[in-house]
Parts: structure tokens; C-alpha cells; sequence
């Protein structure tokens, strides 16, 4: 099935040769601006924040920025992208009686180019044979298959219920058939859960009972926050004399800001946490924290009166960091 | 436990509504679900393969999405490429290492 090519670069509004942290920087700007939270219009916000989240999920790894750009070399204006022959589809459910159905999904938050570029990779279906307990007398139960789909950290606290659409096609026939259904996401899903839809997967043969779907979280990045687990870790940048006299700083939250009191000699990389912040465990297990990440930035250039005083200040310190050398 | 039936006249568009499955199985939903005996994923346990998803002792065992998915995974390798369970408990481990370390990968990335 060929799908519209999308120009990742002009996405994020950088160049082809752009840096790691260029790309970084146009991602947060942008984020900061369409984030569903924040953004006039919703839709339209919501829109554009996937649209971002999934170049920056390109560009920002290197291995797929790799593929992306061959790719793009190739590409020319107007058409369309078609799979190589030979290549199988990423997602697809395995059948012992022929070739595979292709699975397409929709609703996932990621577009068809990415889902065919990129997503679920090596991850083909299965079909279990039943021969244990739950034996299929007449026929063979339906591959699983897999997919990803994109959870923003906002729906992770208050879960959602996301409209899929998923269209199989047989590659024998060329019968296609489209299915709609609802998938509730339960508040407080991780990075890499994945979330079982029974029924949803393969055809089963005869009289056999269909697999089933399974959706793998992939959660949205967001602009100020790294997710580790249910932790979420806030980069903040201080000036040099903030660390070593402390300070008192306004921190992003997800339920809003809240003031930080920064204590006198805070070190560079060290971490405070704000406790019970972060996003929830699940199973009423009660949330995880926030990691404040100090990144001391030291001033690029100084005029006279600043190189002043920082050569009066190392002539009076007695900070010696190279003593036990 | 009822499985939903899946529509398997064909129809142009088949519009349904579902949701997620439960979040967690008993040790005779999940071996059922996975078309295995009960006694058979008790031994995938005692043998510490799926040990991460129970919690402690036999009668309490509960297993995720994610147990079930792996389960699945496990038995297909085991049944239609015949490799044996020792084979399959280091390919296991090596994938659960992998995903630790994309998970870091991105995390690392600021994604």
C-alpha cells in the first residue's frame, strides 16, 4: 500500500545536516507550542504534536535518521512511498496455509508512512498450536499481531479511550476488510506494556477462535520531561553562582509549576527529587517522583567586568578541584 | 473466563467497541489463554521463565499483558521451530536485555 513520504526535517523546521542537539532544541520548541496542554486550538494541537513526536522518534535515533535519509535520497517530490518487493510488512499475523495478512493501523498516533517505515520491526504475529488445555478441535487459532501506539504522558495520569481502525488485507484475494473499534489505555502504562485487545489479531481457520491485538506503549516525548519508569527527570540549567549560592527556581510539573529552593553548594548533575510528582504506577500503587537534574552552564563570553571579577573570584577561592591529584 | 468473538463474516466495515482485556490473569486463565496446561506454565514458573510475573507463592501467581505476550512468543519458538526450553531461556533473557537497554537508549535521548 503506498503512503504520502513525510519530510521529517521540515517538520521540525531544521536542516538536513542538522545536529543531534539542534534537533533536540526544534523538537522542545515545538512541543512546548502544540503540547495538547497548551495549545488554542486542541485538535489541531494535538494533531501537530504527534506529527513532531514522530519526527523527533526519527531523527533523534540515529539508527533510524540512517534509514530515514537513505531513503530520502531516493525520494522525489510527489510520489508516494512504496515498500521494496521482498520486503515484508512490519506487522503482519502468520498463517501455516499461506502468505501473511497484512495488518494496517490507524489511530495510533503514528502515520502510515512511519508505520510502514518503522514501526514493529521484526515483530511478526504468531499462533500458538493448541494442543494443551484450551485445544482448537476444528481449525487453527489466529496469529497475534502487534503494533505501537503513542501514549502522551497526559494520558498515561488519566488514561483515554483511543479509536483504532485496522484494515487487513489478504495478499492471495486482495480482500481487504476494515475494522473500528475502541481500546481503553489504563491510567498508569509504561514505556514498552504492552496492552492485549482479545479478539482483534488474525483470523482463526475453520471454526477456530481469532487472535488476538496487542498495542506496545510507546510513550509521546514530551518537552521538559524524561520518562524512567513512572519517574520523570526535569533538566534544569542554573548559573554557576545559583549552585553555589543557592536559589529558589520555578519547575514544570504535570499538574502545574511549583517552586524549588535550590540549597547552597548544589553540584553539577546532582538530583532533588520532588516526591510523589511523577507519573502513576498503577494498581493504586501511588506515583512516582520527579528528578530535578542540576546542569550548571558556565557564560560563554564575558566583557572585561565580568572576566574581572571571575579572576578575583579564583584568586580568592580556595576551591582546589584537582587537590587529590 | 469469555473471550469476545471476533466477526468473522466479512463485512466492508465492521464497526465494534472493546476494550483492553484485564490487566491481569489468574495461572488457569493464562495457561488457557496460551493454549498450554496449567501444570505446564506451574513448571515454566518453578523454572524462574516467567517467575517475574507472579507473586510468590503458586496460589498467588498473576500474570500482565505482557506475561501472556511472552508466553505466547515462548510456545510458538518452542512448537514450530523446536528449540529447546534451555535455548529459549537465554533468547528470552537476551530479549529482556534489550529492551532495558532501548528503554535507557531513549531515555537517554530525551524521549
Amino acid at each position: 500500500m503506498p503512503v504520502e513520504f513525510k519530510d521529517y526535517y521540515v517538520t521540525l523546521g531544521v536542516a538536513r545536516g542538522a545536529s543531534d542537539d539542534e534537533i533536540k532544541k526544534a523538537f522542545r520548541k515545538l512541543a512546548r507550542k502544540y503540547h495538547p496542554d497548551v495549545a488554542k486550538d486542541k485538535k489541531l494541537g494535538e494533531e501537530k504534536f504527534k506529527e513532531i513526536n514522530e519526527a523527533h522518534e526519527v531523527l533523534s535515533d540515529p539508527i533510524k535518521r540512517k534509514q530515514y535519509d537513505e531513503l530520502g535520497a531516493n525520494w522525489k517530490e510527489g510520489a508516494a512511498y512504496q515498500r521494496p518487493s521482498g520486503q515484508q510488512p512490519h506487522r503482519n499475523g502468520t498463517s501455516r496455509h499461506g502468505p501473511a495478512d497484512e495488518f494496517h493501523f490507524g489511530g495510533t498516533g503514528f502515520s502510515d508512512f512511519f508505520e510502514q517505515m518503522f514501526s514493529g520491526r521484526g515483530r511478526s504475529g504468531y499462533s500458538p498450536q493448541g494442543n494443551g488445555a484450551d485445544s482448537e478441535p476444528f481449525g487453527e487459532r489466529g496469529g497475534d499481531i502487534e503494533g505501537d501506539i503513542l501514549v502522551t504522558l497526559d494520558e498515561v495520569i488519566k488514561g483515554a479511550v483511543r479509536d483504532i481502525s485496522l484494515q487487513s488485507s489478504d495478499p492471495l484475494t486482495g480482500q481487504t476488510k476494515n475494522y473500528q473499534f475502541k481500546v481503553r489505555i489504563p491510567a498508569g502504562v509504561r514505556e514498552g506494556q504492552r496492552i492485549r485487545v482479545p479478539g482483534k489479531g488474525g483470523e482463526g481457520s475453520g471454526q477456530a477462535v481469532p487472535g488476538d491485538l496487542y498495542l506496545r506503549v510507546r510513550l509521546a516525548a514530551h518537552p521538559d520531561f524524561r520518562v524512567r519508569g513512572a519517574d520523570l527527570y526535569y533538566d534544569l540549567d542554573l548559573a554557576p553562582w545559583e549552585g553555589v549560592l543557592g536559589t529558589t527556581v520555578v519547575v514544570p510539573t504535570l499538574k502545574g509549576q511549583l517552586n524549588l529552593k535550590i540549597p547552597p553548594g548544589t553540584n553539577n548533575a546532582q538530583q532533588l527529587r520532588i516526591r510523589g510528582h511523577g507519573l502513576p504506577k498503577g494498581n493504586n500503587a501511588g506515583n512516582g517522583d520527579i528528578y530535578v537534574v542540576v546542569d550548571v552552564q558556565l557564560p560563554k563570553a564575558t566583557n572585561d567586568e565580568e572576566r574581572g571579577l571571575w579572576e578575583k573570584l579564583a584568586h580568592a577561592s580556595a576551591f582546589k578541584p584537582r587537590s587529590d591529584l | 473466563m469469555k473471550e469476545p468473538i471476533f466477526p468473522t463474516e466479512t463485512s466492508l466495515m465492521l464497526v465494534c467497541v472493546t476494550e483492553a482485556a484485564p490487566r491481569s490473569y489468574s495461572l488457569a486463565d493464562t495457561a488457557s489463554l496460551a493454549g498450554i496446561h496449567p501444570e505446564m506454565l506451574r513448571y515454566y514458573c518453578r523454572l524462574g521463565l516467567f517467575g517475574e510475573s507472579h507473586a510468590g507463592l503458586e496460589a498467588e501467581w498473576i500474570f500482565d499483558d505482557d506475561a501472556l505476550y511472552k508466553l505466547r512468543q515462548f510456545e510458538n519458538y518452542r512448537r514450530t521451530h523446536g528449540l529447546k526450553r534451555k535455548t529459549l531461556r537465554f533468547i528470552f533473557s537476551l530479549f529482556r536485555d534489550i529492551e532495558i537497554l532501548q528503554a535507557e537508549l531513549r531515555f537517554l535521548r530525551g524521549s
